[in-house]
Order: C-alpha cells, then structure tokens, then sequence
C-alpha cells in the first residue's frame, strides 16, 4: 500500500453497479452476450414476420370473401410462409447447436469452467447459471413464436398447406415448440459435458438433432394419440366431419366386422374385383384416424414426454458435472 | 521463521493437511497415500516430474478433483465443504481467462463472484503494469495476461494461493516481474503460498518450505533450511569396487561409483567416517537426488508429518 497514485477504480463497462444483473447471472450473460442477442433478434424478426403475415393473409381472405367463398391456396409457393417455417424449422438446431453444445464443452476446453468454480461460486451454482440460461433462452422464444404461429394458423388453419399432424404445425404449434427447443438445448448441453470439446460437440448435436427431428420423431407424433376406427358402406362417402382428420390407415371389412387390408381386392379386372369382394363378403369401408380433437391432448403428451426428457438429461448433466472434474 | 515450522496443534494454522490423500484415475493412482502439513504462511514449492501428481494435488485442493482416498483440509475445513472456497485462490497452468472480456470486466468478474474483494488490490496490480483497462483480455501480451490473473488471484484477498507452473511461459523479465510481485503481495498479507515448479532455482529464491512428490508419493516435506542441512554429499574410496558397508548406517538417497571413487548423498545418523570427504549440499543437489532416485526412503522435518494411517516411516 505504498503507492500514492489516486486510486480512483477502474470504471467497469457502462452500468455497472448500478445493473439489473448481479454475481453468476451476470457472469453468464455477458458471456454469451453475442448469442443470446443473436437468438432473442432472430426471434424477434420471426415474430415480427408472423404478425405481418397474419395480417396480409386477413386482408387477403377477405378480399376474397372468406368462408363464404373458396379462397384458394393463398399460401401455395408463398415466400413468407416458407421462411417463417424454415426460421421455425431451423430454431431447433440453431439452439442444440450453438447454445446447448458449447454452452459446458468451450469452458471445459477454454479452463475457464476452471476459473469461474476456483472463484467464490460452486461447480453446482455455476452449472444451474449456465443451464439456467440456455433454458429461458429456449422457452422464451419457443414460447413467444409458438403462441404466434398457433395465433396466426388456428383460425385459418383450412387454407394452410400442411395438415395439423404434420411437423411444421404439430411441432411449432401449442406447448410442442417450446418443449421442444428445451429438449434439443438439454441435449447439446450433455453431449458437450460427455464431449469436451466445442467442435466434436457440435457435430455429433448436429447429427443427433437431425436424426431425431427428421426420422425418430415422425415416428413417434402419429404414436402419441390412440387412433379410433369409423366404418361406413362400401359404396359411401366419408362424412365431412372428417375432413380434418389425419387416416392412418384405411381398410375393407365384412358384415362381421373382419377387416381386410385396403388392397386386397384390387384386381385387375372390375369381374375379379367383384368376385373378391363377394368371396369375403366385403360391405364396408373401414377408416383408422387420428381426429383434430385429439391434436391438443396428443400436444401436451408431446411436451410430457420432451420434458422429461429434458429432466433426465439435465440430471445427467448435473450428475457428470459434479463427479468429474471440468 | 523457525517457530513457524511447529505451530500449536490447533489445525487452523496448517494452510493444508492431508491425511492418507489418494487420487486413483483410470489408469492408476495419480497420488497415493499423502499425509503432510503445511504451516500457514509460508511460501511453499511443490517439487517433482512431470506427471509426480502435482497437478493432482493442487487439483484436490482446489476442489476441481474428488480425492478417492483420505481427506485434505483447509485451514482446519475439510475442502469438500463450500467454505472453503473464499480461503483460496489458484492460478492455473494456462492461467485461463475470458478473453473476450475486457479487463475491467474481468475484474468485474472477481467482484461478482467472490465476496470479500479486494477491488483496490486489484486495480492496484493491474495498474502498476500498465494494462489497459478497456483492452480485451485476447489482445494482451502474455506477461500481462498473466499479470491480470495475478489480480484476480489477489483481489480475492485469499489465505492460501495454489499456483501451477505460474511463471513456466513468461520471459525472463515478466518472470522477474511477476515473481517480485508475488512475494510482495504473500509477504503484506501473510499468505500462504503453495507453488509447483519445474525451476529449482525459482524454488531456492522463493521457497521456504518444501514438499518434494515422485511417482504419486511424498519424497520430503518440511522446511527448506531443515530439509538441507539433514543430508550431506560424502565422498570416499570403494572397497574392491564396491560401496563401503559404513554407508548403511545412514539412511542412502543416492550413490553414485566413479572409479575408485563413490559419492552418495545420505542423511547421517551418526558421525562420519573421517576419511570421507564430507560436504553440505545445496538445495538443487538434494531435490535432484530425491527426484532420481523415487526408492530412496521419505523425509519429513518436524510438524510436516501427520501422525495418520497410510504413513510410511523416515
């Protein structure tokens, strides 16, 4: 303490005292500043766009004079509706990617998961900071474009393209979204803790988040209602109250209801075709669907089920974290 | 500094004490079986090979390892407990730091992060090294990348200072530097200092107390002026080509036959013979010995040894 120089303290950034964010909340935002402006802009720029699109489209149907008149495929090959889906589509990815896998793996790699638990703070506070922000990251924009996208389809979803069982509304609608940009980040985060390095992380969270979005998961949405069955003569017409119905599948049955694949009387021949269906005594049309009653139940089983896979995930992560060192 | 060697049985004035310590990863024990004392403040060299287990050991008491046998305290705190964790500062090999951050935010960082701050202190180190305080960490030179760590080590006003390798990849002067800046800093507050390095003369200048490790063991603990004086380097003539049986009578760190001639650095138990030539060896010499030959019994001076399970006797 010999120095006489006026110890004026070193001002920090703008704010400093005097910020909203203090200790590790702090630490992790500033931090992951650049990130979370990128994602909290793009959100803001794909809400934005919805709001836009919504409004084109209302003006759009009544032009039209919609429901009264058929409005058409307004959007058919319509450049906003493809990149908000594409935006929306991509969040996913976009999270588990940037934000979930580096989120753990770079301090690993950096020794700065060192610096910040040889401070004042345990292993367990820093980790819940850090997951804590990649968490309300994921279920703010989730949340915020979710409850537009539903705001914007819901009531005009009979001229939308996609059938409400189909990804880019399922997914992107209701509790799905959220849910599912919480999963996806849970499993960057743990794949980067089990990695430990940035770049490896991000490959294999790429490649898990493609699987699991393109193939695992379509498996899975069709599965998450049971389906019902509606029988109606052979030679009738479906009612129309099922024209938002999603058919999983479709079948022939007898009078004692024995049901025979779709296929099994297509012959060549109308003759053979009649013989076929004489000989098993074919009278009905049977379909197995999916009703759009059941989209809102299967929704939330959706979201069950993605955060519990996200408990699991952080709690592997927790667990990992604390056993070994960074 | 002499009474300092033996404080009272009161735990809280040993920085560090370890009982029957044991580390084992997946390929081995990294350290295996470690009872010592460190008094506080002394500036304490941690001395062995690369690969000795020093990095372990600093690791467990810095939290950042889980010891799979005994315990380790801090000033009298077993180091699982989160109270611990104010009482030290480490300093890392790579001295890691946000290097997008500035350095005042790096600061910053210090004073959100550690409650009893010393914001003075730190400002006080990186100002007398003319760091920007707007430049970001990334773009600082590594004297004072260094320096700026050193900051943030001090500011957090800690007991005990755990340093690994620290100069190891500074210049001659940044070592010069950072080595008077470092004893200052431990002198004025009393801090204890444990520090590994591979330079024994960095040792020799700075340390007071010793803890030599080889092979996952402790070598020697104790005080530096106790630790030299205990051995001495003799030199006498073989016997038909082989070492004089006098020699087992004291405890053998090292031989070594050149002709007619053998040299071994023993601790005596006993006098002398007296046509041995008999001459004090210096700190290097001592810890060299030990480091070459990992076989050669432990030494502990007074106070370092713990009276604890899992000890091996002198």
């Amino acid at each position: 303490m010999s120095t006489t120089v006026t110890e004026k303290p070193i001002e920090p950034e703008a704010g400093s005292r005097r910020g909203l964010l203090h200790g590790l909340p702090w630490l992790v935002v500033r931090q992951h500043r650049t990130a979370l402006v990128c994602v909290l802009g793009l959100t803001l720029l794909c809400a934005l766009w919805i709001v836009y699109e919504r409004h084109e489209l209302i003006q759009l149907l009544d032009a039209r004079g919609w429901p009264e008149k058929d409005a058409g495929q307004p959007l058919e090959n319509h450049r906003g509706y493809e990149y908000i889906t594409s935006i929306l589509g991509g969040l996913p990815l976009i999270l588990a990617v940037f934000i979930g896998a580096p989120l753990i793996a770079g301090d690993q790699e950096n020794g700065t998961a060192q610096l910040v638990t040889t401070q004042s703070v345990t292993r367990r506070q820093w980790l819940i900071a850090k997951l804590a922000l990649a968490y309300t990251l994921a279920l703010v924009s989730g949340l915020v474009l979710s409850a537009l996208f539903t705001w914007w389809w819901k009531p005009y979803r009979s001229v939308f393209l996609s059938e409400w069982i189909d990804g880019v509304i399922f997914d992107n609608t209701g509790p799905v979204l959220p849910a599912f940009l919480l999963f996806l980040t849970a499993a960057g985060v743990t794949i980067g803790v089990l990695v430990r390095r940035v770049l490896p992380a991000m490959v294999v969270t790429f490649l898990f988040t493609a699987i699991t979005t393109m193939f695992v998961w379509d498996e899975v949405r069709v599965r998450l209602g049971s389906t019902q069955m509606f029988t109606y003569p052979l030679d009738g017409e479906l009612p129309d109250r099922f024209a938002e119905s999603y058919e999983v599948d479709r079948w022939v049955g007898s009078a004692d209801g024995t049901l025979y694949g779709w296929g099994t009387c297509a012959e060549a021949t109308e003759k053979a075709q009649d013989a076929c269906i004489r000989e098993h005594g074919i009278v009905n049309s049977v379909i197995e669907y999916l009703d759009y009653s059941q989209m809102a139940a299967m929704q939330w089983t959706a979201a069950g089920l993605l955060l519990a896979g996200t408990a699991l995930l952080t709690a592997i992560t927790l667990w990992r974290v604390s056993r070994r060192p960074l | 500094m002499a009474d300092t060697s033996t404080p009272n049985a009161t735990s809280g004035s040993w920085a560090l004490e370890a009982r029957g310590l044991g580390k084992r990863y997946r390929r081995g024990w990294a350290l295996r079986d470690c009872s010592f004392r460190i008094p506080a403040g002394r500036i304490c060299g941690l001395v062995g090979p690369n690969g000795a287990g020093k990095s372990t050991l600093l690791g467990l008491a810095t939290r950042q390892v889980q010891p799979t046998t005994g315990e380790l305290r801090v000033f009298g705190v077993p180091v699982d407990d989160p109270a611990v964790m104010p009482t030290f500062a480490f300093l890392g090999q790579e001295k890691p730091l946000f290097k997008r951050f500035t350095v005042a935010e790096t600061l910053r960082m210090g004073a959100e992060l550690n409650p009893g701050w010393d914001a003075v202190a730190a400002e006080r180190i990186v100002r007398s090294g003319n760091v920007p305080p707007h430049a970001r960490v990334g773009t600082l030179s590594g004297g004072q990348r260094t320096r700026v760590a050193f900051a943030l080590a001090f500011g957090k006003r800690p007991d005990l200072l755990l340093l690994d390798e620290p100069m190891s990849d500074l210049d001659p002067l940044a070592r010069d530097e950072m080595s008077t800046l470092l004893m200052a800093e431990a002198v004025e507050r009393g801090t204890t200092v444990v520090m590994s390095s591979h330079m024994l003369t960095e040792l020799e200048d700075m340390c007071d107390y010793l803890l030599v490790v080889a092979e996952g063991r402790i070598r020697m603990a104790g005080d530096a002026d106790a630790l030299v004086p205990a051995h001495a380097l003799v030199t006498g003539v073989t016997r038909d080509g082989a070492l004089p049986p006098e020699l087992d009578l004291h405890t053998v760190v090292e031989t070594r036959l050149q002709g007619r001639q053998f040299q071994a650095m023993i601790r005596p138990k006993g006098p002398l013979p007296t046509d041995w030539e008999t001459a004090e060896p210096s700190l290097e010499e001592v810890l060299l010995a030990h480091l070459r030959s990992p076989d050669a019994p432990s030494l502990y001076t007074q106070g370092a040894r713990v009276e604890a399970e899992g000890t091996q006797a002198a």
